[in-house]
C-alpha cells in the first residue's frame, strides 16, 4: 500500500505541470454585450460560443471536447470563447494550457451571458449566421449534445 | 445544476432492478449490489481513462472526477465493470449468464433516459416516427430509442437461450456492442465514437461463447 502511495505521489509530480509563462501574450479583447451582438450579426455563417472562466471546474472538462469541436468544424463555423468573471492572467493560462485556438473574449462584468440569458458557467449558444440565437446550453456539454447542435446549426443556420 | 443525467442513470438501475426480478434464475445472492458495484468501478475507470487521453490529469485534478459529462470512455469502463463483477462472482460459475439479461435490460434504461435528457435525436431523417428538436422544422431519426428498444429486444432473447456456460454472457456482449455498432452511424459526433471499442465488443463477445461451447465439450480420451 505504501508503494501504490509513492508510486501515486511521484506520478502527481513528474505530471504536474507548472505554470506556462504567458507574459508575451496578448490580453484577451475586452468587449460589451452590445459591441459583442454587433460582431455576431456581422457573422456570414453560424457561430458556437462558449463562456467559460478559468476557475470554473467542468469548463476544464468540456475544453477538449470544444477543441476537438474546432479542429473539425471550424471551416464551417465560427467558434468564440467568452471568458467571464476572470483575470487576464488567469485566462492566458487557461488557453496556453489547452490550446483552444480560436477567438476569445474578455468580459469581466459577466455582461454577455446575461444578455442572452444564461445561466451559471459555462454555458455553450448556438447561433445562426447574422447572431439569431439558435439554442442555449447551461451547463458542460457532452460529445452528443454539441455535435447534434452543430450539426442543426449546419443543416439549417447558414 | 441539472440532473438530466442523474435521472437516466436511476432509469438504467431501475431496469436492472427489473430484469433480475423478471429473470431470477440463478442471480447470485446480492446480484443487484454486485451490479451496481461493477457500474461504479466501470463509471471510475472509464471516467479516469477519458480524462487522462483529454490531457487531463486526474491526480493533479482529482475534482474533474465528478464531471461525468466531461466524458466516459467506453472501452474502459466495460473492461472495468466485467472485471469487477467477473470478480465479485467468481464463486458462482454461471452467475454472468444469469445476469446477462438484467445488464441489458439496464442498458436499454440508460438509452431510453434519453428522454429525460433531451438528447434520443440523432442524423435527419424523413422516417414516421423521426422528430425535431424544439424550434426545428429538421427531423431526425430517435437513434437512442432505437438502441433502447434493441437492447431490450436483445435482453429477451438471450433470457431465452439455453444455461449452456458463457452461452448468455458472450450473446449479451456481442449484441450490446453490436447496437451500439450499428446506431452509431445514426449519431451526429465529434470525435467518430468509439467504432473500434463496439468491433472489439462485438469479437469478445463471440470469442467468450465459442470458449464456452470448447469447455462444455466431452473429452475423448485416446484407448490405451
Amino acid at each position: 500500500m505504501k508503494k501504490l502511495l509513492l508510486f501515486v505521489l511521484v506520478l502527481a509530480a513528474c505530471s504536474a505541470g507548472g505554470p506556462v509563462d504567458t507574459s508575451d501574450l496578448d490580453d484577451l479583447p475586452a468587449v460589451t454585450a452590445a459591441e459583442f451582438d454587433a460582431h455576431l450579426a456581422e457573422l456570414e455563417r453560424p457561430a458556437v460560443v462558449n463562456v467559460w472562466a478559468s476557475w470554473c471546474l467542468p469548463c476544464r472538462s468540456e475544453a477538449p471536447l470544444l477543441d476537438a469541436a474546432h479542429r473539425r468544424f471550424g471551416d464551417e463555423i465560427e467558434f468564440i470563447g467568452v471568458d467571464v468573471q476572470d483575470s487576464q492572467p488567469a485566462a492566458k493560462q487557461f488557453l496556453s494550457e489547452f490550446g483552444l485556438d480560436f477567438t476569445h473574449f474578455f468580459d469581466r462584468d459577466r455582461a454577455i451571458p446575461n444578455f442572452y440569458g444564461g445561466l451559471g458557467t459555462p454555458i455553450t449558444l448556438f447561433f445562426a449566421s447574422h447572431g439569431e440565437l439558435v439554442s442555449t446550453h447551461n451547463g458542460v456539454i457532452d460529445e452528443r449534445t454539441l455535435a447534434l447542435n452543430i450539426d442543426e446549426l449546419r443543416q439549417t443556420g447558414s | 445544476m441539472e440532473f438530466t443525467l442523474l435521472w437516466a442513470v436511476l432509469t438504467a438501475v431501475a431496469l436492472t432492478w427489473l430484469g433480475l426480478r423478471i429473470w431470477p434464475d440463478s442471480v447470485p445472492e446480492g446480484g443487484f449490489d454486485r451490479l451496481l458495484g461493477g457500474g461504479m468501478a466501470g463509471l471510475l475507470v472509464g471516467r479516469v481513462t477519458a480524462m487522462t487521453l483529454q490531457g487531463i490529469n486526474p491526480i493533479t485534478s482529482p475534482a474533474d472526477l465528478i464531471v461525468i459529462r466531461g466524458g466516459v470512455h467506453t472501452g474502459a469502463a466495460t473492461i472495468a465493470f466485467i472485471a469487477v463483477l467477473s470478480w465479485s462472482t467468481r464463486s458462482t460459475r454461471d452467475a454472468l449468464d444469469a445476469l446477462a439479461p438484467a445488464i441489458l435490460l439496464g442498458l436499454a434504461g440508460w438509452h431510453a433516459g434519453c428522454l429525460w435528457r433531451g438528447a434520443c435525436l440523432g442524423i435527419p431523417g424523413d422516417l414516421p416516427w423521426a422528430w425535431a428538436l424544439e424550434g426545428s422544422n429538421v427531423t431526425r431519426h430517435p437513434v437512442e430509442i432505437y438502441a433502447a428498444v434493441g437492447l431490450a429486444a436483445a435482453a429477451w432473447l438471450v433470457s431465452s437461450l439455453d444455461r449452456r456456460v458463457w452461452l448468455r454472457a458472450g450473446t449479451a456482449l456481442a449484441a450490446a456492442a453490436a447496437i451500439r455498432l450499428l446506431t452509431e452511424p445514426l449519431r451526429p459526433s465529434i470525435t467518430g465514437g468509439p467504432t473500434l471499442w463496439y468491433w472489439a465488443g462485438v469479437v469478445a463477445g463471440l470469442t467468450v461463447v465459442v470458449a464456452g461451447w470448447r469447455l462444455r465439450r466431452p473429452t475423448v480420451t485416446a484407448p490405451t
